[in-house]
């Protein structure tokens, strides 16, 4: 399979992937592999949060990724969210991920203080499974979750309040799914892109070698210098070079 | 290039692959032109260009300093440079010291599509005239609501002669240029349309393109639109699979209901038409006066106005329906461009890769049938696109400032890129040069060896 795979990831990457692949799958459930699945495992393993973009620079033909994307959201292995960090931004998050998340959070609620925590229990069971898209209606919020049980406003502003969904901007009346306790991730994301956009920008030549731009610390962002690059390249910030001396990362100018 | 020749005649090539085979290696050699130049008179970034379709032959182009002006494409009006370099200037242009002209920029003009001896300009000044190729007279003069981004004819049309007007106003109007009135408004955005386009398949479908971000689909002969496309709702692949239609219908199915559950916070003042000029045609509305609970009822053809979808999660930029009428390219200011299957509407998920787009502004994309190539314009680069896939095959770098618009001639296999510098440039295939010796036999005939 030709993913376009750097060399920097061979090294440590595939022996966690071949370790994880041998233990987690049986053969029959991994017989039919794609491109993006195995790209999205492997990236998993860094960290459960994805950025879209991420995938364009890890395989190479980005319509074959959106719609192998576009299945995986289909059969419920993925999520996909849309993020607040400007232009075009989706997070990808492994369903299972997703759902030991919500229990994380409920558990945590638990040990604060008393609230009526069957909203989640009728959000996962009904809401999740139910709706694929990262946005949902008001009104079919209400229905879906009147299904598990009697529904009140205030169960509405408690799922708000503890991440799960935020209004959209535009339209009142619809919510953006959302990942609870991810406040700190995307500033860190949009922090840090920036940081690294002006570390580039500020050489002479807009470039520098791939080897020594990982090394370096971000002062801003928490995420690992490799989810920041990854990122920037997928979305087209940046572009790499092959040099016969290593790869060297710059700024596209268009 | 014989050999092609040589079985196109013994008939092993059929006629259509040869002359796309030919095409596309002209597209493919693509650049800016060295020996024709077009010399705009225009002091203000150009906004819209189109040659005509009838004959291929004149480029009409609008201006922000209220300026419009043709130029013949095939034969230069003088040659410079030893008679290497075709200039055109204008046949003619009209601005803003013709007594009738625009007092603003000019967002759109376009050729009557019958034949060339009308066009049609709009412009920010709210007014959209009809002028006369020949005596350059204002024929027809039609106020608009608000500012027009854009005019469109359709192409087909034999039974009508209608501009669609997109104008900063919710609401799509249609004049009739056989009356001179105003025939009927289109109503279902929730913000101003920015892009209007007609259908190549049908004389009765238009499409249009919001600063909502949806793509609404409208039969003129009915009311409401038929189709607004969302761009959640996507098959895999250029034609949807026949199995999993059935998957997809469901979700349809599902998101048609809660459409229909949806209380509406807007008041119902689109749904009002008021008379503008004379003979105007009122094209819906039986509604009832007594509300119900949350739901109005409503028309069933305007039942389309609480479909909230969105194609784009931002303003929807340019609009282009490939000529076969099957595909449709549509271009946001999220910065993405997507490829629609108008027969099923759903998105292809074709990604292009994109890395900015104008967001103020309409831009025009250009599409090459035989190629399957779509020119789009992003920022100071015009980029060609390959339709199917997604990737870019070439990038057209020569304009000094942000391009707004491009025209591609399938007939000469040439692009025409107008910017906000004022310049339009174009794109040629690369001719090999003229061969020097033979000026140098005719001036010097003992400089010669074997």
């Amino acid at each position: 399979m030709d993913k376009g795979k750097k060399r920097r990831r061979e090294d440590e990457e595939i022996e966690a992937v071949d370790s994880d692949a041998n233990h987690s799958l049986s053969l029959e459930q991994n017989l039919s592999f794609s491109d993006t699945l195995v790209a999205l495992r492997m990236m998993r393993a860094q960290f459960p949060h994805i950025d879209k973009s991420q995938l364009y620079s890890s395989v190479k033909d980005r319509t074959q990724v959106d719609r192998e994307l576009e299945s995986l959201r289909r059969d419920k292995v993925v999520r996909v969210f849309k993020l607040n960090t400007g232009q075009d931004d989706h997070g990808i998050m492994f369903l299972d991920d997703y759902l030991k998340q919500v229990e994380h959070v409920v558990k945590r609620m638990e040990e604060k203080k008393q609230c009526d925590l069957q909203v989640f229990k009728w959000f996962k069971v009904h809401v999740i499974e139910s709706k694929l898209e990262p946005c949902i209606g008001h009104q079919e919020l209400y229905a879906l979750l009147s299904l598990g049980g009697r529904m009140k406003d205030e169960h509405i502003s408690l799922l708000i309040n503890s991440g799960f969904l935020t209004h959209q901007l535009i339209d009142p009346s619809m919510y953006w799914f959302a990942i609870p306790n991810i406040g700190s991730i995307l500033k860190g994301l949009s922090q840090g892109r920036k940081e690294l956009l002006s570390l580039l920008n500020r050489r002479r030549y807009k470039k520098m070698m791939l080897a020594p731009l990982e090394k370096k610390h971000l002062r801003l962002s928490p995420l690992d210098m490799r989810f920041h690059l990854r990122d920037l390249i997928g979305s087209g910030h940046i572009k790499t070079v092959h040099t016969p001396t290593g790869i060297v990362v710059r700024v596209s100018k268009d | 290039m014989w050999k092609e020749i040589g079985d196109r005649e013994m008939g092993k090539i059929r006629p259509n692959s040869f002359s796309s085979w030919i095409k596309s290696n002209r597209i493919s050699n693509l650049q800016l032109s060295n020996n024709k130049d077009i010399v705009s008179p225009h002091r203000g970034s150009i906004n819209s260009l189109q040659v005509d379709l009838t004959e291929g032959r004149y480029l009409l182009s609008g201006a922000s300093d209220a300026s419009a002006a043709v130029y013949d494409v095939q034969r230069a009006t003088n040659y410079e440079g030893n008679g290497l370099i075709a200039k055109h200037k204008c046949l003619f242009s009209v601005d803003k010291q013709h007594g009738k002209g625009h007092k603003y920029a000019i967002s759109s003009a376009i050729w009557y599509p019958v034949d060339t001896g009308l066009f049609v300009t709009g412009s920010y000044d709210h007014y959209i005239k009809v002028w006369d190729t020949n005596t350059t007279q204002v024929v027809m003069n039609f106020k608009m609501p608000g500012k027009v981004y854009r005019t469109a004819m359709s192409p087909l049309a034999t039974s009508h002669m209608l501009i669609a007007a997109g104008t900063e106003d919710v609401q799509v109007r249609l004049c009739d240029i056989a009356s001179g009135a105003f025939a009927h408004t289109l109503s279902g955005h929730r913000d101003g349309v920015m892009t209007v386009e007609w259908s190549t398949s049908s004389e009765w479908v238009l499409i249009t393109g919001g600063c909502d971000g949806a793509i609404r689909f409208w039969d003129i002969r009915r009311a409401g639109c038929f189709l607004v496309l969302d761009q959640s709702q996507s098959q895999l692949g250029r034609r949807p699979p026949v199995l999993a239609r059935s998957a997809a219908n469901k979700v349809s199915v599902s998101k048609s209901l809660s459409a229909g559950q949806n209380s509406l916070g807007k008041p119902r003042a689109p749904q009002k038409k008021y008379a503008n000029g004379h003979g105007m045609k009122q094209l819906t509305i039986g509604r009832m006066p007594a509300k119900s609970s949350a739901r109005q009822r409503l028309h069933p053809g305007m039942l389309s106005i609480q479909d909230r979808a969105t194609a784009h999660y931002g303003a929807v930029t340019g609009l282009k329906v490939t000529d076969d009428g099957m595909y449709l390219l549509s271009a946001g200011s999220d910065s993405r461009i997507k490829l629609w299957d108008l027969e099923s509407g759903y998105n292809t998920l074709v990604n292009f890769e994109m890395v900015r787009l104008q967001t103020s502004k309409a831009i025009q994309l250009a599409i090459s049938q035989e190629t399957a190539q779509v020119f789009v314009p992003c920022m100071t680069v015009v980029k060609a696109f390959d339709i199917w896939s997604g990737k870019m095959s070439l990038a057209f770098r020569g304009h000094y400032e942000s391009v707004n618009c491009c025209w591609f001639s399938s007939q000469d296999q040439e692009l025409y890129t107008g910017g906000n510098d004022r310049q339009i440039l174009v794109w040629s295939p690369c001719e090999p040069m003229t061969d020097d010796t033979d000026t140098a036999h005719t001036k010097d005939q003992d400089n010669w060896s074997d």
